[in-house]
């Protein structure tokens, strides 16, 4: 039940870039961070802080997993913690970009009848 | 070379932070968190950017997910503690009925209050550890070493009032033992175990001393309280059992 509502409400900015960004691939903390960083052309600076309790929140929901834990071959350090997004969270995503897509043909016309 | 320790010095800072999380989301994310820490002190060490700018703005931000997460982790403390609460006051009501059609049995209230604070703290006990595992042998083993714990304890405090001998507080070690070795444990079903076998273990070294040497005690008395010691020996080895079981199956 929570999962179908997660699915269906509407998404917090941070959850929707952290689904973005693991939408073409599974991707560890940092990796998301510079990912969101770069969808948004460096307009959304997430911190650790807030990226780790999105990520918490949007594991209870089932949006996203855990994948593995592995090294990153371009980075130096450790094994590190990937996610990766499940079907919930997909279609999450989905759902938002078609609501996003009904809100601007809305803004438009009323944008349009206002000329 | 200075910038490369003083990010070693801001890594040791924001690992102490990360302690101020709830437990269980610091032992989810607290690896991850203080990894991509790194990551991002790297990354300004290797753009040559300062970092105490950055450090300031992380700590800030993640001390606002540490309020965040504590405060969703005592919303979630509220539904145990509510059921905690009517679970005491339930059987607040045995007492309370009793002193009723009981002849003699006269609490003043103050002994109600402690009753009821006692029961609240034994059954919050309960919904707080027993749900760190969901197998049913783990269940219980905590209502068991609680339920045993709390008579020990009760039935401690009533002789201690009785007699004031200072012995009885032996009893007390008895219970501190177990609690001490569940904190060790951090409430693993195979340390829980080794816990409740050594109070077991003591308890009956406590009983074979009293019984053998305690000067007070009349010659009638010595059957029962052999009885008394064995009854909470076997309780505990009971618990311990039982939690042993969880391990074992916890581990297929």
């Amino acid at each position: 039940m929570a999962k179908k509502d997660a699915a269906q409400a509407p998404l917090t900015p941070a959850v929707l870039h952290i689904l973005l960004a693991l939408s073409a691939e599974e991707r560890h903390g940092y990796g998301i961070m510079k990912q969101v960083e770069a969808d948004s052309q460096g307009k959304v600076k997430m911190g650790p802080g807030t990226l780790y309790g999105s990520i918490g929140r949007m594991m209870e929901a089932g949006l996203i997993r855990e994948s593995d834990k592995r090294l990153d071959p371009e980075m130096a350090g450790g094994r590190r913690i990937y996610y990766k997004l499940t079907g919930a969270g997909r279609a999450a995503l989905e759902a938002e970009l078609k609501r996003y897509r009904g809100v601007v043909a809305v803004a438009e016309g009323l944008l349009a009848y206002g000329r | 070379m200075a910038a490369d320790v003083s990010c070693r010095g801001y890594e040791a800072l924001y690992a102490m932070l990360l302690r101020l999380y709830p437990r269980p989301f610091r032992e989810r994310f607290g690896e991850g968190m203080a990894q991509t820490f790194q990551d991002l002190c790297r990354e300004r060490l290797d753009a040559r950017r300062i970092l105490f700018g950055f450090a300031l703005w992380a700590f800030f931000e993640t001390s606002v997910g540490i309020a965040r997460e504590n405060a969703t982790h005592m919303t979630q403390l509220r539904e145990p503690m509510l059921r905690a609460a009517l679970v005491a006051l339930g059987l607040l009501m045995v007492p309370l009925v009793a002193s009723q059609v009981v002849d003699g049995w006269n609490w003043p209230p103050g002994t109600f209050v402690f009753a009821y604070v006692m029961f609240f703290g034994t059954a919050l006990a309960y919904a707080l550890i027993a749900r760190k595992m969901g197998a049913w042998a783990y269940k219980a083993g905590v209502g068991l070493a609680l339920v045993a714990g709390f008579a020990m304890g009760w039935s401690t405090m009533v002789r201690m009032s009785e007699t004031e001998n200072p012995a009885n507080l032996v009893y007390f070690g008895v219970l501190t033992v177990g609690a001490v070795g569940a904190w060790l444990a951090r409430l693993e079903a195979r340390g829980m175990a080794l816990a409740l076998f050594a109070m077991a273990a003591g308890l009956a070294v406590v009983g074979v001393i009293s019984v053998l040497v305690s000067p007070d005690v009349p010659s009638g008395g010595v059957p029962s309280m052999a009885l008394m010691h064995g009854v909470f020996v076997a309780l505990f080895t009971a618990s311990g059992l039982l939690f042993r079981h969880a391990s074992v199956a916890g581990l297929k």
